[in-house]
């Protein structure tokens, strides 16, 4: 298994006072490559679960899996790099005073560490990155080819939303979160994120974990689709299975308790 | 006359590494690091004890570097290991560091009026002294415009401009704050340190108090920069921090010309800045964002 999440444990205390245990032993398992679909209402803990995932939010208990490397406990910055990941704000993911180039080129060196002698070896971005960053957005099909020499911060948040994903899969990740990435864009630019999420999962077969509030996306997209309610995993389906919904019947579902066709891995 | 222009020219470039590391924490870091202070004048300090000595001029400016680099790691490391407040830490810091410039000296001022140095051998062109030391901090401000620029254009120097412009983003891409913060502060305080040291031998004397006002100093040279040459690439903002530098210092050389009296200096530049910050002209989170609008 690719990413094994054993055992978590997290709750938080609540405005009014008392305590909300969202997460208590959840398990969930994806093998190398499959690009799963989180789905649920408000609260059901999909994007809690992406920050326990990340490392923003530090588990109670339990254990945290990628590649047989234990992800808990270990230092934010030595997580990101075996992690790319896309938040919901456009403005998250990039450095709007850095170029194109410049941002793309952090993201390719997650896995160095660059505050040590090899940080100082050679210009960066060089004119070959810069021209290699060309190539790749030209070969991605997004019209920013001619751009890597401009500041993020004069894009528009749709184009620095596609900046972010290529970051995220630039470095080699080996799993790759996207927080509902497109919730705050429009319907062409949402489109056009979402085209670029599928080739470039395909293309490098990381392991992905998405988080949507649309249907019309986790019926379309992903190898597997699964649905989150109180912490708890309620629904399960692969690809062939879901076939069975359309989005209104899996609006319908949104407060079940249990459903779907094998729910093994909810707790 | 000229010889007070070319005398402000020549404050201004000692002051340039004061400058170029309130840019550098302040600009690049988006940190507001009051460790200047206390790091211009043990900078000064030390200095100025090591060439009393008959330390040679180049180590008696590197080991003042030293130091300054290590007041700011400290720093550095209050901020990110204890998670005190940017402002807070470098307080600290500066207060601690004026026992230790106190002690280092052994008394609070030490003159060095009798000092023989290297420079004094060089071509003066034809403005005696002050000839002599524009050449001299012309080919050092040169030096450390050069450094700089090629420090920034490394994957290092992305990755602190990267935690000072979206720390979420670099956090995210592996860049690590605490080594990045503590990283950045170090070199800038290296850089006033050497600008301390620089300062007290031009002016022939090291006082404990030197440093009151540095990070002030440094910012106005910042903003003047800035708002003459409004540079968009990284060489040049460092050029434009120079030239604040030296125009600042022009703009004090002016206002004592006309018949300032110098003890009202300090408060004639907080009240510039104070101008500048109201006027919006300087926009810093955590020093003009918290003001009474929100």
């Amino acid at each position: 298994m690719s990413l094994q999440v054993q055992g978590l444990r997290w709750g938080h205390a609540q405005p009014g006072g008392g305590w909300r245990q969202l997460f208590d032993n959840f398990e969930l398992s994806c093998p190398t490559g499959q690009f799963v679909v989180v789905i649920g209402s408000n609260g059901s803990g999909k994007s809690t679960l992406l920050n326990l995932v990340a490392g923003t939010l530090q588990a109670d208990a339990g254990s945290v899996q990628l590649e047989g490397r234990e992800l808990v406990g270990m230092q934010d910055h030595r997580r990101a790099r075996w992690i790319g990941r896309v938040m919901q704000n456009p403005l998250d993911g990039t450095a709007p005073g850095l170029t194109i180039a410049e941002n793309l080129r952090l993201a390719e060196c997650r896995r160095r560490s660059l505050f040590s002698l090899r940080g100082l070896a050679g210009l960066h971005p060089s004119r070959s990155d810069r021209r290699r960053y060309a190539e790749l957005l030209e070969e991605l099909g997004l019209p920013l080819a001619d751009r890597v020499d401009t500041p993020v911060g004069q894009l528009s948040g749709g184009q620095r939303q596609t900046i972010s994903l290529v970051m995220a899969t630039l470095g080699q990740p080996r799993l790759l979160l996207l927080d509902e990435h497109t919730a705050a864009l429009d319907p062409r630019a949402e489109a056009t994120v979402m085209e670029l999420t599928d080739r470039l999962v395909a293309r490098l077969g990381t392991t992905t974990l998405m988080v949507t509030h649309s249907l019309e996306q986790a019926l379309r997209h992903g190898d597997r689709l699964v649905m989150l309610q109180a912490g708890q995993l309620i629904g399960d389906w692969n690809a062939e299975e879901r076939q069975q919904f359309t989005p209104a019947t899996l609006r319908a579902l949104y407060g079940s308790v249990t459903v779907g066709t094998h729910s093994s891995e909810s707790p | 006359m000229l010889s007070i222009w070319i005398g402000a020219c020549d404050q201004g470039l000692a002051y340039a590494g004061l400058a170029l590391g309130v840019y550098l924490t302040l600009r690049v870091l988006n940190f507001a690091d009051i460790t200047v202070d206390g790091s211009f004048a043990l900078g000064g300090g030390s200095a100025a004890l090591l060439l009393s000595d008959h330390v040679a001029p180049p180590l008696a400016l590197l080991v003042p570097m030293g130091l300054g680099a290590l007041a700011g790691a400290v720093t550095g490391l209050i901020h990110t290991r204890l998670g005190v407040n940017d402002l807070f830490a470098g307080i600290l810091t500066t207060t601690g560091l004026y026992s230790i410039t106190l002690r280092l000296m052994g008394r609070s001022n030490i003159p060095l009026t009798d000092l023989r140095l290297t420079i004094d051998s060089w071509p003066d062109l034809g403005l005696a002294s002050d000839g002599r030391w524009l050449l001299a901090l012309l080919l050092v401000v040169a030096g450390l415009i050069g450094l700089l620029t090629l420090l920034l254009a490394t994957d290092l120097g992305l990755a602190l401009r990267a935690l000072g412009n979206n720390p979420v983003m670099a956090r995210s891409n592996g860049v690590s704050t605490r080594r990045g913060l503590t990283f950045g502060i170090a070199a800038a305080n290296a850089l006033v340190a050497l600008a301390g040291a620089l300062v007290a031998t031009y002016q022939g004397f090291a006082d404990v108090t030197m440093g009151l006002g540095s990070l002030i100093l440094g910012l106005g040279a910042v903003i003047v920069g800035e708002t003459v040459l409004r540079p968009r690439t990284v060489p040049m903002a460092l050029v434009a921090v120079v030239l604040g530098s030296v125009l600042f210092r022009a703009m004090i050389a002016l206002a004592l010309q006309l018949g300032m009296d110098p003890v009202d200096l300090k408060l004639a530049t907080a009240l510039l800045l104070l101008a500048a910050l109201g006027l919006g002209r300087l926009r810093i989170p955590g020093l003009s964002d918290a003001g009474g609008r929100s």
